[in-house]
């Protein structure tokens, strides 16, 4: 029957089972091998030792605190650069947002080190300038505040473009029928503006706050020489002094992110509930307001925060990576290429992470390219009831910490495969899964939307034409949704490229990813190494940026996430 | 057609380039920093063209939870171990996870340093003393002197749950007449902290963050070399030792080459790299690395080893206990 209703459908009988096998493989089955450990452990008492244990509260109480006051702290600065930038007539708005972006973008355990080195009594670039800490200072980043702050820095673009989604969205008729009853641009922005662009605030606050939560580079490299640990870290900690009853306390601890996570989420749709933010009439891009003198001062302020929260940090990151030894004065004589000749040439684990990151990420872009052409065909075009479960359950992985996905695929292959009876974990493999799952909605997404953009009546002509399925796809759909495709391709490459939480609990001999690289030549006390490898991490993320944005113009709209 | 078809090739062609990267003829999980790793690697080599490394390195705790986690899933991915301390390859001696092999370089070793029946060799002479900050205060020559006033808050060190060293380290203090636990209580009670490996010790003595370190020999003596501002002292109570035994996994797939690993370090080359990077090499009739005062002049503090076997999760847990993290 399903079969016949295919074919009448014009579509090949295999893609439903394909789609449904996709979905089982990368979101329901680890995530259900995770949700039996957890519920098992609990029953059986297993989950009571870590849940009875007086260590784990303090890192409930650390996690929440930190992403509490990250997320206060990222909505003050994505929330002030969102407001600005899109209602009022600052100068050089694309580049000044450009910026923004930066720091999302790149690793947080490379924010981490960059803010390491600029703070504290080592600091290169206070040393230059003769402001550094007298011996025997603390580093201020190593607290609860310094991990809420940089969380803050890292998630402030996510703020950001929620707000901004949400203001350029805004009705126009409705400013501009205050504007013509008189209302002053203060009254403008205070009684119609704020009010509406309520939803994009709490979303974006809500995005943040679930970020934090799962954040691992910054507390990792921040909280840990502290003995602050956040739950992240913790399960990184309890991985790291493996015994025989980690497996069902870590699922305990992962089902705790997950709870933290939905209750973030949980709270902005109480902030929203009962208010209809429907709005009628056209929306679109409003006129801006003029600031008149006071644009001048706005613009230094956002220069000087775009200066604090990227320029300086990354100088001192470059500063640290030309030191010759940690603790040595940056002067021109100091100044040395050692470790770049290093990493580059000399350390065979730097060489393999490129190999390895580069490597999983296109392989994880392209193999997402196939499956979310072939599930967003499905999803806008098979008419099935099973949809919007489908596009849901594709949704999850995403949504979810790094670290509990990444002990979920640990759970579920820990053992040997059935039927051929080998492991992939410790291989390279289970990350490349574990990735595939992770990021299929960051696909997902784009090709979906540019999917719906294709009207159907082009297919139809080209069935009556006698076109079979591959013909339809490779002649009309595919070029059609290419520059989408081309677009969440680089999206996924991106943000794979500069992952650490999954690969740091998957990754083994030879299987080192850039992000686990970085982190474990820091450890090792090779401080100028992982400097020196961030920079060309921050390179390679400017660069891949630079070509989204080159490409920005082809794209449907919403595909490059920091253009209009 | 073409375009799928190219795609299909390039991620089965990128499948094939990332699954090869697997394939290695031996696989090292190493303690040493990643340099040091890097050089020991390089050297091995050399000597044996042809022979592809791969290596691992964390904190000997933490390449021994991996392992761990490894053999439970029945999937170890190791086939050599250059680690910290005797102490923890005695243990899996007794578990029956190491291989035995008699190494002709052994007859140049001095029988402490090896197990009678090939399961593991020393490989060099890592001791932990005291380094601080040129800009510190005092010039401390004493343990105890990181437990007077003007130490306060200003003492770092290795945590035993990082670092195999520092496990080893507290294990030997702990048993010194004088010293003891109540000694890491004063320092507990001195502010001082424990966390991270001898890494970070290193770090935050050389910025400045803290003035006092308890760190191994090498870390120090060698950025110093490179212009860092420390110092590093042996107490003059004497310094605990680490050995860094090399052995073999009982799993191994790859014997052969794991015996010429085993044979490598031990050996003149392998031993005269050590040197040069500046560990003190444990082969007889070899010279100390620059900064160190002779072999002979080094004050070493027992451990008794049966017990330190026998210990290693309570003595963990005490430390851990006294210096319990706060938020």
């Amino acid at each position: 029957m399903k079969r016949f209703r295919s074919s009448a459908n014009g579509q090949p009988g295999w893609l439903f089972p394909f789609v449904i096998a996709a979905i089982m493989v990368l979101s329901v089955l680890p995530l259900g091998r995770l949700a039996a450990t957890g519920i098992v452990s609990a029953f059986s008492g297993g989950g009571r030792g870590v849940l009875t244990d007086p260590g784990l509260w303090q890192p409930v109480y650390n996690t929440v605190a930190t992403s509490f006051f990250g997320m206060i702290a990222a909505v003050l600065l994505g929330g002030g650069f969102a407001l600005l930038l899109t209602l009022f007539d600052i100068r050089h708005k694309r580049l000044l947002g450009f910026l923004f972006m930066l720091p999302t973008m790149i690793p947080p355990q490379v924010t981490a080190l960059s803010w390491i080195s600029m703070m504290g009594p080592s600091s290169t670039v206070l040393k230059a300038i003769g402001m550094a800490p007298p011996l025997g200072s603390p580093q201020p980043l190593y607290s609860i505040s310094g991990i809420a702050f940089l969380f803050g820095v890292q998630n402030a673009a996510l703020v950001f473009l929620s707000l901004r989604a949400g203001l350029l969205a805004l009705p126009r008729d409705a400013v501009e029928a205050a504007r013509l009853a008189g209302a002053s641009s203060f009254q403008v922005l205070k009684d119609i503006i704020l009010p509406l662009s309520l939803p994009g605030f709490a979303a974006g606050a809500a995005i943040a706050f679930v970020s934090c939560v799962g954040n691992f580079g910054i507390p990792a490299i921040l909280g840990i020489p502290a003995s602050i640990y956040t739950l992240p870290t913790l399960i990184y900690a309890k991985f790291a002094a493996f015994d025989a009853g980690t497996f069902a306390d870590i699922s305990v601890l992962s089902a705790l992110i997950g709870i933290l996570s939905v209750l973030g989420l949980l709270v902005e749709s109480r902030v929203l509930r009962g208010r209809d933010y429907r709005v009628i009439g056209l929306s679109g891009q409003i006129a801006v307001f003029r600031l008149g003198r006071w644009r001048v001062c706005a613009e230094v302020l956002l220069w000087l925060t775009i200066i604090v929260i990227l320029v300086l940090p990354l100088t001192a990151l470059v500063a640290s990576s030309l030191a010759p030894a940690y603790g040595v004065p940056l002067t021109p004589a100091s100044a040395t290429l050692h470790a770049y000749q290093e990493i580059l040439f000399r350390q065979a684990v730097t060489q393999t992470a490129f190999v390895n990151s580069i490597g999983l990420s296109m392989t994880t872009a392209i193999g997402l390219l196939l499956v979310s052409v072939l599930m967003g065909y499905f999803l806008v075009r098979g008419g099935s009831r099973y949809a919007g479960l489908i596009s849901a359950l594709a949704d999850i992985p995403y949504a979810l910490p790094g670290v509990v996905l990444a002990v979920a695929f640990i759970l579920l292959f820990a053992a040997p495969l059935p039927v051929v009876g080998i492991s992939i974990y410790g291989t390279i493999w289970i990350i490349l899964l574990a990735y595939l799952s992770s990021f299929l909605a960051v696909s997902l997404k784009p090709v979906t939307s540019a999917f719906r953009q294709v009207d159907s009546s082009l297919e139809e002509a080209a069935r009556l034409a006698g076109a079979g399925f591959f013909r339809r796809m490779t002649d009309i759909m595919v070029p059609l949704v290419a520059p989408a495709a081309g677009a969440s391709v680089i999206l996924v490459f991106l943000i794979a490229c500069n992952e650490l939480t999954v690969s740091a609990l998957l990754w083994s001999a030879g299987t080192q990813t850039l992000g686990v690289a970085i982190y474990n030549l820091d450890d090792s006390g090779s401080f100028n190494l992982a400097s020196a490898l961030s920079v060309l991490v921050v390179i390679m993320v400017i660069a891949m940026m630079l070509l989204l944005e080159a490409m920005a113009k082809r794209l449907p709209k919403g595909v490059v996430p920091w253009h209009s | 057609m073409r375009n799928r078809l190219a795609a299909f090739t390039a991620v089965a062609a990128l499948g094939l380039a990332v699954g090869a990267a697997q394939a290695a003829d031996l696989v090292l999980y190493t303690s040493q920093p990643n340099e040091d790793a890097q050089a020991t690697v390089d050297g091995f080599k050399a000597a044996n063209p042809g022979v592809d490394v791969q290596w691992v390195r964390d904190g000997t705790p933490q390449i021994m939870a991996k392992l761990n986690a490894e053999i439970a899933a029945g999937n170890p991915a190791a086939d050599v171990l250059l680690i910290a301390d005797t102490v923890t390859l005695e243990r899996m001696k007794q578990a029956g996870q190491l291989m035995a092999y008699k190494s002709p370089e052994a007859a140049n070793f001095d029988a402490t340093l090896y197990d009678a029946d090939g399961y593991y060799y020393s490989t060099k002479l890592i001791t932990t003393g005291i380094m601080y900050n040129t800009q510190a205060s005092m010039k401390p020559q004493s343990w105890k002197d990181l437990a007077k006033p003007e130490a306060k808050g200003l003492v770092t060190m290795p945590s035993p749950l990082a670092s195999g060293a520092a496990l080893i380290h507290a294990q030997t203090l702990a048993s010194v007449p004088g010293l003891g636990w109540d000694f890491y209580r004063l320092l507990k009670a001195n502010g001082a902290i424990a966390a991270g490996g001898n890494g970070a010790v290193l770090k935050s003595v050389a910025s400045g963050e803290k003035a006092y370190g308890v760190v191994v020999d090498y870390m120090p003596i060698r950025e110093k070399a490179k212009g860092a501002p420390i110092e590093f002292v042996f107490p003059e109570e004497g310094v605990s030792a680490v050995t860094e035994p090399a052995a073999i996994l009982a799993s191994t797939k790859h014997v052969e080459a794991a015996k010429k690993f085993i044979d490598y370090v031990l050996s003149d080359k392998g031993q005269e790299g050590f040197l040069k990077l500046g560990y003190i090499p444990a082969r007889n009739g070899m010279g100390v690395p620059a900064g160190f005062p002779s072999r002979d002049k080094i004050k070493l503090l027992p451990i008794q080893a049966p017990e330190a076997l026998k210990n290693s999760g309570s003595d963990v847990k005490t430390f851990s206990d006294i210096f319990a993290s706060k938020g």
